[in-house]
This record gives C-alpha cells, sequence and structure tokens, in this order.
C-alpha cells in the first residue's frame, strides 16, 4: 500500500496545471467606450443580457481520464460527465463517494486534458488496441508496484523534458480524443445558459537536473483555450517544452482563424521561472518577447487546489494577509520552490522597473482563478472538500486532516509515505479556485472578450463579486445612485484596463457583494504596486472607516466557534467606497488592485478533524479569509 | 482509539448479526471450499475502526451493512480476478483488482435502447428527475441597510398614481434590477435560500410587494410571473430520458453483474451462526 502510494505521490506533482492568455493591450484607454461596443446587436442577444455586465463564475482548469496523471489513478470519467457536473449534476469520485457542485452549477467550465499523450494511458488500458500490447502498457496497469512506477515516472520525464516515448506517441490517437474533447465542449455550449470552451494544458516543466527520470521541477505549465473552432492538433511539449513556442505556434494558429489565449498557472511552484527576467534561453527580454507574450498571455492563474500565487510573505512582509495558503513544493518532489520569480505582485512589480528602464512590460496580465481538479469535478467549499489527485488524496487520512489510523492525536504519526505525503503536500493544498468575469451576457464571445479586456478576478471559492473603476470624475459620482454600474462604466475604465494620465489625481470606485451562500464580507483592500514599492491600504470597512495614518480598518470582532466551525459576529452584504490614492504621485507609474476578505471561516482540514472528532492538524491554519483579487488597473502617467 | 471502540464494537457485532440475516440469498448458493467469504471479527474491528477514522464518527447500523457489503463485494471481485490470472496480495492490490474488475464489467454491459413504450412507463415511474424548475419574473428596488421607515415610504409611493421611475429608486444594486423566468435556485445563488423561499410564496400582481429580506440587505419586488415546477411532457425532453435511462441501464447492469459474481460466494462471520 505504501509502496503504492510513494508511486502516487510522484504523480501527484504533476497534476499541476496551466492558464490562458490574452495578447498585449496598447497603452492606450480603450474602455470608457465600453458601454456602446458590445459586440452583440440587439437580434442575436441572449436572455439576461445587460449592458453594465453581468458576473459570471467559472473554472478553466479541469482534468479527466484522458490526462495521463487522471488516468493513473482511477478516474475515469469524461468531458461529458465534467460538464454535467458543472451543470449541477451528481457524479462520483473515484473513490467512490458522489461529489455535487458547492454553491449551485456554474456558468462556464472547461476541459484542459494535458495535451502530451493525451488519451493514450485509457487506450493502453484497453484491450485490443495496439498501445495495449505494448510491453510498457503491461507494466503500467500490471500489479507489480515497480513496474507501474518505471512505467509512469518514464511518462512523467517524457512530458517534462519534452523528448517523446516514440512507441506511445501516437498522433492519430490523440487527434482522435482531441475531437472528442472538442465535441464534448460543443455539445455542452448553450449561448445565454452555459458557456465552454475548447482547451487543453500544455506542460512544460524545467528540469532540476538534466537526465534526471521524473516529473520533478519548475511548473511552466498553461491552459490553452479557443475562442470557438480549435485546430486539429494541440502542440504540446513533446512538440517543444519551450512556451515561447508555443506562442509562435498561436500566432500560427491566429493568423488562420483560431483565435486563443494561454493562461499560465501555479507560477507559485515555478521555482523563480514563470515571471523570470529573461527568455526559457536564457536571453534579455526584449519588447517583442514583451508583445508576444501579453498577446498570448493576458491573464494569470492567481489561486487553485496547489496554493495562492499572489504574493509571499517573504516578498510582502508588511502585508499582513500575505501568509495566506502558501504552497511551496515542486511538481512531484519535496523541493522548495524558489520564490523570487514566482509571484504575481512581484511580476507587476518588475514588469513597472522593465517599463521604465527598457520601455516595454511583459507582466500586464490579468487575474484569474481554477480548481485544476484532476477528478472532473472542482471542490471549492471548505466543508465539502476532495482535493484533487483522484484515489491518492481522497480521503481525510490520505490528505493528513486527521491522524493516521491507530493514533488519537497528532504525536507519534507513524513514519510512512502516506503522512509524508499529507504532510508536504496535500494537507497544505486548498479548497480553490473560481474565476469572475464581467460580461454582457453568457456566451463564448462575451466571456472571451472578457478574458481580453482582463475584466475578471479570482476568488478562493465563494462567489462575491466585486467590481473596481478608475476615473477623474468619479470622485462625484453619488454611490448610492441607483444607476452607480452605468455611470461607473461612462466616466470612468474596470478592472483589467489602462487610465492615462491627464495631471489630476484619479478617483477608484471599489465595489464588492457577498456571495449569499458562504461568509459576510470583512474589508476591501486597494493594493498598489509601483516600481520602487508596494503597499495595502484598506479602503472599506464592515465596521467604521479605515484609520487614515495606518490605512487598517478596526477589528469587526468577527470569529469561528472551533467547536463546530461556526462563524460567530457579523459582517457585511457590501462594501462600497470612492477613494483616492493618499500618495499618488502623478508623474509614476503605478499598477492598482482590488482583494477582498470573506469574515473568517474553518479550514477544509479543521472542518474534517471536527467531522472526525480529532484535533485540527497543527502545522496547517484552523481559520482561513476566503477572498477575491481584481485585475489590476494601470496608471500611466500622460508625460510618457 | 481502541478504548473508544471498546463498546462500539459490541453494538457492531450484534448489528452484524442482525444484518446478516437479510444475506441469507448467499448461503443458497453451493458452498465451494474457495467461495467462502470469512469475516473474522479483527475484520469487523478494523472495519470499524477505519469507518471511526475516515468518517469521523461510528459506524449506525446501515454503515455496518454497507462496510460488509462492501467487504464481500471486493473480496469476491478480487478473486474473480484472480481468477482471471492476477495475483498479489495487500489490501490496495485487491481493492484496484476489485476496480479493476468493475471497469471491465461496465464495458461489457450492453447499450440497450428501450422501445417507445418501455421509456414512456419508464419516465412516468421517475419524472421527478426530469421535473423543470419552479421561475420567477420580477423586478426589485434593493435597500442595502434595513430601513423600515424608508421601505414603507417608498412602496406607497410605488404603489400610488403618481408617477415614479422605479429604475431610480432605492440603493445600487451591483448586478440586476430585473430578472426574467430565473429558475428557483438561480434566486438562491444570487439572493441566498430566505429571499427564494420568500418570493416563490408570493402571487404575481400588478403591485410592488415587501420588504423581503435577502443575504444582501431589503428588497421591494414586483412578481411579473411565477411558474411552478413542472413535468415536461415527454416528447419535448425526450433524447434526456433515453440518455438517463442507459445511465441507469447500465448502473443495473453492473450491479446485477456483481451481484451475480459476489452470489457465487458464501459468506461467514466469526462467533455467529449461518443462516
Amino acid at each position: 500500500m505504501i509502496k503504492y502510494l510513494s508511486m502516487a505521490s510522484a504523480a501527484v506533482v504533476l497534476v499541476a496545471c496551466s492558464g490562458g492568455e490574452t495578447p498585449a493591450q496598447p497603452d492606450a484607454d480603450t474602455s470608457a467606450s465600453v458601454l456602446t461596443d458590445a459586440a452583440a446587436d440587439t437580434e442575436t442577444r441572449t436572455a439576461g443580457y445587460s449592458e453594465t455586465r453581468n458576473a459570471y463564475f467559472g473554472d478553466m482548469h479541469i482534468h479527466t481520464r484522458n490526462s495521463f496523471d487522471a488516468y493513473i489513478f482511477n478516474v475515469r470519467r469524461t468531458a461529458d460527465d465534467a460538464y454535467r457536473f458543472a451543470k449541477g449534476e451528481t457524479i462520483d469520485h473515484p473513490s467512490g463517494f458522489d461529489m455535487t457542485i458547492a454553491g449551485g452549477p456554474l456558468d462556464f467550465y472547461t476541459v484542459t486534458d494535458h495535451a502530451e499523450y493525451l488519451g493514450i494511458l485509457p487506450s493502453m488500458n484497453t484491450p485490443g488496441t495496439r498501445l495495449s500490447e505494448l510491453p510498457r502498457a503491461k507494466d503500467m496497469f500490471s500489479t507489480d508496484q515497480d513496474k507501474i512506477l518505471a512505467a509512469f515516472q518514464g511518462v512523467g520525464a517524457s512530458v517534462r523534458s519534452g523528448n517523446p516515448i516514440d512507441e506511445m506517441n501516437d498522433q492519430g490517437e490523440m487527434n482522435s480524443v482531441w475531437a472528442q474533447n472538442v465535441a464534448a465542449a460543443e455539445a455542452h455550449n448553450e449561448p445565454g445558459v452555459f458557456t465552454t470552451f475548447s482547451a487543453y494544458e500544455f506542460t512544460s516543466v524545467t528540469s532540476m537536473n538534466e537526465g534526471s527520470d521524473n516529473f520533478g521541477g519548475g511548473n511552466l505549465h498553461r491552459n490553452v483555450f479557443f475562442k470557438g473552432a480549435a485546430p486539429d492538433q494541440a502542440f504540446s511539449t513533446l512538440n517543444s517544452p519551450n512556451p515561447e513556442d508555443l506562442w509562435d505556434w498561436m500566432d500560427d494558429q491566429r493568423a488562420a482563424g483560431f483565435e486563443s489565449i494561454a493562461i499560465p498557472h501555479n507560477s507559485n511552484v515555478s521555482n523563480g521561472q514563470m515571471f523570470r527576467l529573461e527568455t526559457y534561453n536564457g536571453d534579455p527580454l526584449d519588447a517583442a518577447y514583451a508583445d508576444q507574450r501579453m498577446r498570448n498571455e493576458p491573464l494569470v492563474e492567481a489561486t487553485q487546489v496547489k496554493g495562492t500565487s499572489e504574493t509571499h510573505p517573504d516578498l510582502s512582509p508588511n502585508d499582513e494577509w500575505a501568509d495566506f495558503e502558501i504552497y511551496d513544493r515542486l511538481l512531484g518532489v519535496y523541493d522548495v520552490s524558489a520564490t523570487k520569480g514566482s509571484y504575481i505582485r512581484e511580476a507587476y512589480q518588475n514588469g513597472l522597473k522593465l517599463q521604465e528602464d527598457k520601455g516595454f512590460d511583459p507582466f500586464r496580465f490579468g487575474l484569474v482563478a481554477a480548481s485544476d481538479s484532476h477528478v472532473v469535478g472542482g471542490a471549492y467549499a471548505e466543508e465539502d472538500y476532495w482535493s484533487k489527485v483522484g484515489i491518492v488524496d481522497g480521503s481525510p487520512i490520505t490528505r493528513g486532516s486527521v491522524p493516521f489510523p491507530g493514533s488519537p492525536d497528532w504525536d507519534n504519526q507513524p513514519d510512512n509515505r502516506i503522512v509524508t505525503n499529507a504532510r508536504e503536500w496535500f494537507s497544505r493544498w486548498s479548497a480553490s479556485g473560481l474565476t469572475g468575469v464581467w460580461a454582457e451576457e453568457n456566451t463564448r464571445d462575451a466571456i472571451f472578450d472578457a478574458f481580453r479586456r482582463k475584466e475578471t478576478f479570482a476568488t478562493t471559492g465563494p462567489r462575491m463579486k466585486v467590481r473596481f473603476f478608475a476615473g477623474y470624475d468619479l470622485g462625484d459620482v453619488d454611490v448610492a445612485s441607483a444607476e452607480l454600474a452605468k455611470t461607473a462604466y461612462e466616466t470612468g475604465v474596470p478592472m483589467g484596463a489602462d487610465l492615462l494620465g491627464d495631471g489630476k489625481t484619479p478617483s477608484f470606485l471599489v465595489w464588492a457583494m457577498r456571495d449569499p451562500n458562504t461568509a459576510a464580507l470583512q474589508r476591501a483592500q486597494v493594493v498598489k504596486v509601483t516600481s520602487t514599492g508596494e503597499a495595502v491600504y484598506d479602503v472599506s470597512c464592515h465596521v467604521g472607516t479605515p484609520d487614515p495614518v495606518t490605512h487598517r480598518c478596526a477589528d469587526n470582532g468577527a470569529a469561528v466557534d472551533m467547536t463546530t466551525c461556526t462563524a460567530t459576529g457579523e459582517g457585511a452584504a457590501e462594501l462600497k467606497t470612492v477613494w483616492t490614492d493618499p500618495d499618488f504621485d502623478p508623474a509614476s507609474r503605478a499598477t492598482y488592485y482590488v482583494r477582498v476578505m470573506e469574515n473568517p471561516t474553518c479550514r477544509w482540514s479543521t472542518w474534517e478533524a471536527l467531522r472526525n472528532g480529532t484535533p485540527p492538524r497543527p502545522d496547517v491554519p484552523q481559520t482561513i479569509q476566503e477572498r477575491a483579487y481584481t485585475s489590476p488597473i494601470w496608471y500611466i502617467p500622460a508625460s510618457e | 482509539m481502541k478504548t473508544l471502540l471498546k463498546e462500539p464494537l459490541l453494538h457492531f457485532v450484534v448489528a452484524a448479526a442482525l444484518i446478516f440475516a437479510g444475506y441469507s440469498w448467499w448461503s443458497a448458493k453451493q458452498a465451494r471450499a474457495d467461495s467462502t467469504i470469512f469475516i473474522s471479527s479483527a475484520d469487523m474491528e478494523r472495519m470499524g475502526a477505519l469507518y471511526t477514522a475516515e468518517a469521523g464518527s461510528l459506524p449506525n447500523a446501515q454503515d455496518i451493512q454497507g462496510m460488509i457489503a462492501d467487504h464481500v463485494r471486493n473480496e469476491a471481485l478480487s478473486r474473480e480476478a484472480r481468477k482471471l490470472g492476477l495475483d498479489e496480495g495487500d489490501t490496495i492490490i485487491e481493492r484496484r483488482l476489485a476496480q479493476k474488475m468493475t471497469f471491465m464489467i461496465s464495458d461489457l454491459a450492453e447499450d440497450n435502447t428501450p422501445d417507445d413504450q418501455a421509456l414512456q412507463e419508464w419516465f412516468a415511474a421517475n419524472q421527478n428527475t426530469f421535473e423543470a424548475p419552479a421561475r420567477i419574473s420580477f423586478k426589485h428596488i434593493y435597500l442595502s441597510q434595513s430601513n423600515e421607515t424608508r421601505a414603507t415610504t417608498m412602496l406607497q409611493a410605488l404603489n400610488s398614481n403618481d408617477a415614479n421611475d422605479w429604475r431610480k429608486m432605492g440603493d445600487a444594486f451591483m448586478l440586476q434590477r430585473e430578472y426574467v423566468d430565473l429558475p428557483s435556485r438561480e434566486t438562491v445563488r444570487l439572493f441566498g435560500v430566505d429571499f427564494r423561499s420568500t418570493v416563490f410564496e408570493l402571487q404575481a400582481r400588478n403591485d410592488w410587494q415587501g420588504p423581503v429580506t435577502s443575504a444582501l440587505g431589503t428588497h421591494l419586488v414586483k412578481i411579473e410571473r411565477l411558474e411552478p415546477a413542472s413535468i415536461p411532457e415527454f416528447e419535448a425532453i425526450r433524447p434526456r430520458v433515453e440518455a438517463q435511462w442507459q445511465e441507469e441501464n447500465r448502473k443495473r447492469q453492473n450491479a446485477k453483474s456483481i451481484g451475480e459474481i459476489v452470489s457465487r460466494y458464501h459468506v461467514e462471520l466469526e462467533g455467529m451462526d449461518r443462516k
């Protein structure tokens, strides 16, 4: 059993996924006219169309049986099952229990199976196929754990290195499975009701040591999303592990009529590579690199099951909320990822420095979130969590929220692979996350356009809604006015856009509304990043107003009764304010984004311990504050 | 954990004995030397401990029945898999074998297509599964702070003959002020459970009603249309019915195949007379 799980764990790390990207935005304010250039004309609008845009929620990062690192852990559900789960149907986890989506159906959902060896393992395990006759297939599905481990590690190493295992690299089979995933997305896409995209994951990993025979390394995964029709074949690491080659391919596909974006994910475990200040091959960055990266990767995943990538306490020592669901183990191993070059806020700052020094910024991306579930259905609620690696982390014992059987508490846990993997990996994973988009209607075009505009926000699971605008006349707007959203679009720019300087001090409208079915809100913050520093301002509080010197809200008294996981104290249904930056410098670029905090709630590991009647795991937090992060608004001085 | 289980274990054994009365059909089968599944009290203690650790509570009679049935099923399936030439000894392998056998069985399940009459009868018997949700069309005015006087005054103004632009009244609402044919569960997603319960109890009327409380504040509402949950016509959703039937059919066939395998085995429980 232990041996089996050690092989499982080796694979677990692979289970990291990718995100999508959007093209670079010019340094021009494109959003002021937003209300008039809505794409759909009246006749083709779907029910629910709104000029002032609706908040839609979705998960764009889901694996099914066609991903090699899902199938090996007994995942047998398909893309069709995935979409049915997102629409509210109950499906089963490979460990046998039922999974139903928390918080009701989602508005959009996307299957992103690994392109490398897409659908090859299922074929290897199907009698009568050519692939099932391979000696490797016999090993992969034998009962000898050493053989399974060796066969599976070999696949992981191939995905990482980009050196194909020729006998398994059956392009015809992969294309046909890709066509099945595309067909499932088409079948479930229902304009006005539910949106899907054809998508896959590009599974690039940097090597820690050349020639190593496993998957260990820095995560450079991306998910690639097609706006409409998709090409017949997916570009994978078996074509090239270099993400810049992926961008070249996407540029070519775009020219051929297949518009797409790629979204990187888990920069937190990229070993400093996701936002490094060199190209993949170690050359200096230049304007062409920045243009191509922004054209193809306008968004980045900020939070998912394998932790958050916003910032790290070592990078943001003055941010009291920075130490949140930090996960730092490289894929498939226990080694710790380098911090510098791995986090979003630092990338925003480095982008501004590059802009000042060299005139380009390759890191002007917006934010989204996803689960990266490898069991077809995402687990977004702390009180109903099932992690993501099939049978490997499908129970409280294997993910370490309860003591190993035989021990009544956390002292003297046995030294075995299950306990170690739970300590290093699974216990530190998160019930996260979801993407929110502001779009006129729930259609592919409207949602994809929102991705391109970066009018998106990331949440750690709840469906709180956040609007964020900047403008020079917003200070005069009555925030109580019934038509506030319309006014804000008419007088300002929304999240994801640039605000061009005109010598005046801008005002920011920060507006958050709670998820009616999760905890109430505690505070809304603006995070400001410049080329020389960062600052976190509380701007709207549940109780009172922020202290003008410390920029902090008073304690609102919200807490959690740890004997029942019941929330105590009140919170806000809405937080809404017009804010001006007390340290504004009209001559300096600055990047502003909003972070909204819920009141504290029990972490998933605490819920599971409570149900088990054992003490919560001591080396992870007992409570968390769920949160949302918006895409930034970039202030650009008039003189530039 | 040992002491914790002392007492419950007694319950466990007693309840297991009772439950085994229900499994008499197993023993009706011919007993062969390799077709007996013996469950010792140590096995039961282990199952009880595992259950307690995983579920966080002591097993009740139903749980015990489930555990024993699972155990028997896994054992029977893994023996069957071994007969096909696979062999190894630890728990994970056995579970894997049973799972493999299960997959094999489901691959074998035939894709039957039911005839018209059978499908219609099945639909009639299972129509609740296909219920179309209740829907509501309404306008609302949002008041972010609960304020009885303000709500009452506004309601009077709205229902008077004076010209009022409802769209400009109340506080800013971040989402929409008017919803058309919103399914019941969407009202929960947007406004919370309490709001749903309240508005679906109101009548569709020409005047404004309220205030209605939600997780977001209070609302004055004008209910334009209320459509109760309903069962769609068979013909309108025939493809869905057939897909569902197929899914059920697969499950039924799988359960049947597994039942047949399990029934080849004979179950004995230590310390208990066979029935």
